[in-house]
């Protein structure tokens, strides 16, 4: 009974595949899976066979079977909690018998990434993640849409090209972003811009739905967004990668392509190159053009790196650049033009399809040099120390008089150094953790000569922190986390107050953050994470110096510098459940938090100028609860057949003002149905899904601070299909993507433009991948 | 431990040379000096006079963008920024209006319609008559013959009080309908400047 539990849906899935059996495609591939550390069975390892859709768990004695495979080349990937994930390749020719070593508890050498290198590095969090086949599916976009689907991760957007996630309704410098294990930079310059990166230069994204100050230091209140870097290969041989698609929306495409490969006679030297680009015209609202929200991206990354069992070196360059043209109809003169624009329900401004980048445009540069050493001070004691270099330029150009529009109004410039040193212990079999001290110094710049008064003054941040991570095994079910973070920050700022004179005011702030969660298995089918932690943020400069108008939403925004740090405390519980003999699984997260000193915008009157009335907003402080719930469950109602359910609620109340918070997302749930089958003919692990997505209105916003009425609620009909088929040496994958195929006209309550345009209608996406060569 | 040290070291010594690289001006605690915003519009005159020479003056001028008050209380403590200034205007006469634009945060003081003028397919002033009996022509026109408002006629009717507002667009839609008639209602374009001043007609 208890076994029957444990076999997932996929076993299902299996089961009848064998039906529709192909000559040569009975084979059967069956497994253990131990746990290398202490050779036990790991019951509950989750066994993905990539490339033909399937996936399995185990049962109690670690085993597991996948029948009715043709032959050819697999990649198992494989996982548990606490450990790596491991990936195998394996030739199948005939019925094949597998054992799999996962590492419980043990870091190994080759890990090269800080953030994939810790073992359970969330114990307690609740953290979802994309994986490679489902960032594919979504390669024509930004990291934001590529987490959007998944429960409690929304997007903020400001158009319908920029988008930055959201996490339980928290956002931009509340949500910290992780690539290659260094946080990103440039998201210290407001919301109006995405994160500088190219996630297809990643494996997997995770997203960690609690407070992590402690793991990851200031700003990680609302969760963290990690793009889970590659690691390098160890032996000689090349392998690499092709991908190409192209969108109907927008009328554009995109590539990338990966080259890796080890040094043949040098063990443990391995390199990867990457490179992609996107290019898009202006996007399309069902009836009109978006005029001006072309777009152009460009990036490239190098790595190299050599280790071996006593210790390992990697350098890593990337450099990523993004051109993009801000919908011409959202640049307003005055709140006249605001209302004109919300009354008359279409944009001011529409033009034929172009590819032409015209003002309002913005155009980032984000660079990023990273150097790390490991070495092994022991078996298990490893001492790891990153520094890294990110150079963050921003330049925006605006619709400007007498010949200044190819002016950039804005130019930015921000220098940041992080070096982090991280003691890995073991204080005994069951008591492991990490010890680490990191430090940055922070310098943005106003590069002169835009003829603007700058809207971010010239500052220079210096962070250091220290803190300390212990795990606890109490028993094979059982593993406690708790841990600490002291960290300060003096932030100088240059810049001449209203009286035109220079001022160099400090700041300085002391914070520290705690963290204690668990891990348990209740069952073998049933597991509870649960996590309590507090973070911090500093205020921003913006939050602090802020004097002036902000086009785009034709408001004028003043700081205080008198705001402190925000803290929060935030509680998750996450049960994951398995039931009708593995066909319905079910992941339920509860959180809720507390934010003292919430830094937001509040109206405070208009002022009346010669161009006409702005509304005028105060950063001020305020006292936040938040709460909500995100759900997910998949059944597998038939053989082949499933339906998944995606519910994300956020609840958030202003506790001084007495109201609900401002631009917090609607309720929303998605649902698809979905076909899979491991072959058919040649082809094989082929995917279709049709999935519908429901926004609510988000009724619960605060009197008398929005322009509009939020938006109603809309549904989006999507469609996914993706194949796959052995090709030479390698593997061929096509696949297609739908977005809004009704073409319904929409707009989202946390889109910044839903004043001015609806969002992007009907867009097919095709895309194809060849991968090749041995890993 | 040799290499443990080296290796962490190098790499110090390799930041400390980047964070040595620097261009000119990259240093933020010296900022450029507070710049004068180059299009700003801090005052706008009419100039009207009549066929017999007599000669009347509006004048709006705003803080905004150089200067600014930090004050107790909110809602208020900006209602002095804009300043409007205007004579009164003589019944029953035909007018003709000048409009100067002058940016006086920059010293000397940049004449701002100049550019309005070079890009006068991009610009158009309305004029916007409430309570006061004014009507309104244009007296001027861009590359593609269609008006910019620069200068104008102003006729102006029976005694009274009320407003006229004066809006400046940029970029708007010149060949949509009414709108080189002087009808706002399908302009579209962006906002440079919206003043309404009291209209005194004696």
């Amino acid at each position: 009974m208890r076994i029957g539990i444990l076999l997932s849906y996929s076993f299902l899935l299996l089961a009848t595949a064998a039906g529709a059996q192909t000559p040569g495609c009975d084979h059967v591939l069956r497994g253990r899976v131990i746990d290398d550390h202490d050779g036990t069975t790991l019951g509950f390892a989750h066994v993905v066979l990539v490339g033909a859709a399937r996936n399995t768990a185990t049962d109690e004695q670690g085993r597991f079977t996948f029948e009715g495979l043709c032959a050819g080349r697999y990649l198992l990937r494989f996982s548990h909690v606490g450990c790596i994930t491991r990936e195998k390749e394996l030739l199948l020719t005939g019925d094949t018998t597998v054992t799999l070593h996962l590492e419980h508890h043990v870091v190994e050498f080759n890990e090269v990434e800080v953030a994939a290198a810790r073992p359970d590095e969330h114990v307690g969090q609740a953290h979802v993640q994309v994986d490679k086949a489902e960032m594919e599916k979504r390669g024509g976009s930004g990291l934001a849409e590529m987490v959007a689907h998944l429960p409690g991760v929304s997007v903020l957007r400001t158009g319908p090209t920029i988008g930055k996630p959201v996490i339980h309704g928290l956002s931009g410098n509340r949500v910290l972003t992780l690539n290659q294990g260094v946080r990103q930079e440039d998201q210290q310059w407001g919301s109006e811009h995405a994160p500088s990166l190219d996630p297809l230069s990643s494996d997997r994204i995770t997203v960690v739905k609690g407070a992590a100050s402690v793991q990851y230091g200031a700003d990680a209140m609302g969760g963290v967004v990690i793009t889970e870097p590659v690691e390098l290969p160890v032996k000689a041989g090349l392998s690499g990668e092709l991908r190409a698609m192209g969108g109907s929306n927008g009328r554009g495409g995109g590539g990338n392509g990966l080259l890796q490969g080890g040094v043949k006679g040098v063990q443990g030297l391995g390199w990867r190159m990457q490179g992609s680009g996107r290019y898009f015209g202006d996007q399309q609202a069902p009836g009109y053009v978006l005029s001006n929200t072309g777009l152009r991206e460009s990036g490239g990354s190098a790595a190299i790196g050599w280790r071996n069992p006593r210790q390992g070196v990697q350098l890593y360059y990337s450099l990523f650049e993004r051109d993009l043209g801000i919908l011409r109809a959202a640049h307003i003169g005055n709140l006249t033009d605001l209302r004109n624009a919300i009354a008359s329900g279409r944009p001011w401004y529409t033009a034929p399809f172009s590819y032409e980048l015209d003002v309002p445009r913005q155009q980032v540069r984000h660079q990023l040099a990273k150097a790390e050493a490991r070495r092994f001070l022991s078996e298990r004691d490893q001492l790891v120390f990153t520094y890294a270099f990110q150079l963050d330029e921003r330049q925006e150009f605006d619709m400007r008089r007498g010949g200044r529009s190819n002016t950039p109004a804005l130019d930015l410039r921000l220098r940041t150094h992080t070096g982090d040193l991280v003691l890995k212990h073991y204080l005994s079999d069951r008591i492991h953790g990490k010890f680490g001290a990191s430090g940055t110094h922070q310098e943005n710049v106003n590069v002169p000569g835009t003829g603007v008064r700058p809207l971010i003054p010239n500052y220079r941040k210096r962070s250091a922190g220290l803190f300390l991570l212990e795990h606890v095994d109490l028993r094979d079910h059982l593993e406690l986390a708790a841990g600490a973070r002291i960290g300060g920050a003096v932030l100088d700022v240059f810049t001449h107050n209203s009286a035109q004179e220079f001022i160099t005011p400090r700041h300085e702030f002391l914070n520290h953050a705690l963290s204690a969660g668990l891990n348990w298995s209740i069952r073998d089918s049933l597991r509870l994470r649960t996590n309590i932690s507090t973070a911090f943020r500093p205020p921003h400069v913006s939050e602090l110096y802020s004097e002036g108008l902000h086009h785009g939403s034709a408001a004028i925004e003043i700081g205080d510098a008198a705001l402190g740090s925000e803290r929060a405390v935030k509680g998750t519980v996450d049960l994951e459940a398995i039931a009708l003999k593995g066909r319905l699984r079910m992941d339920v997260t509860l959180h809720a938090s507390h934010i003292a000193g919430y830094i937001h915008l509040r109206p405070d009157g208009y002022r009346l100028t010669i161009r006409g009335a702005f509304p005028e907003f105060r950063y001020v402080a305020t006292d936040v609860r938040m709460h909500g719930v995100d759900a997910s469950a998949e059944w597998t109602f038939l053989p082949r057949w499933a339906l998944r359910s995606r519910l994300s609620v956020v609840r958030a109340r202003d506790l001084l003002a007495g109201t609900w918070l401002f631009q917090m997302p609607a309720d929303r749930m998605e649902n698809s149905l979905v076909f899979r089958t491991d072959r058919a003919g040649t082809w094989r692990g082929i995917e279709l899904a049709v999935t519908g997505t429901e926004v609510w209105r988000q009724s619960r916003v605060p009197e008398g601070l929005d322009f509009m009425d939020p938006p109603k609620a809309y549904r989006l009909i999507g469609l996914s299909a993706s194949i796959a088929r052995p090709l030479g040496q390698g593997e061929l994958r096509i696949g297609m993507e739908g977005y809004n195929l009704l073409n319904a006209a929409y707009r989202d309550y946390l889109d910044r433009f839903r004043y001015y345009a609806d969002a992007r209608g009907t867009d097919l996406t095709l895309w194809v991948r060849y991968a090749f060569g041995r890993k | 431990m040799n290499t443990t040290l080296r290796i962490p070291m190098v790499l110090l010594i390799g930041a400390t040379v980047l964070a040595g690289c620097k261009k000119d001006g990259d240093d933020p605690a010296t900022p450029t000096p507070p710049v004068n915003e180059e299009e700003l519009i801090t005052d706008m005159y009419i100039l009207f006079h009549d066929d017999d020479g007599n000669t009347y003056e509006w004048h709006a001028s705003s803080d905004e963008g150089f200067h600014h008050e930090h004050g107790e209380g909110g809602e208020h403590e900006h209602e002095g920024e804009l300043h409007i200034h205007g004579d009164d205007l003589p019944a029953n006469k035909q007018l003709h209006a000048e409009i100067i634009l002058l940016n006086r945060s920059v010293s000397p003081a940049d004449t701002i319609s100049h550019e309005v003028l070079d890009e006068g397919a991009d610009h158009q002033f309305f004029f916007i008559a409430e309570d006061v009996d004014i009507t309104f022509a244009y007296e001027d026109a861009d590359d593609n013959g269609r008006p910019i408002g620069l200068l104008s006629g102003w006729q102006t009717g029976a005694s009274g009080s009320g407003h006229v507002e004066v809006i400046l667009r940029h970029q708007p839609n010149k060949e949509a309908a009414g709108v080189s008639g002087g009808d706002i209602t399908n302009a579209g374009g962006v906002t440079d400047l919206s003043v309404e001043f009291p209209a005194v007609i004696q």
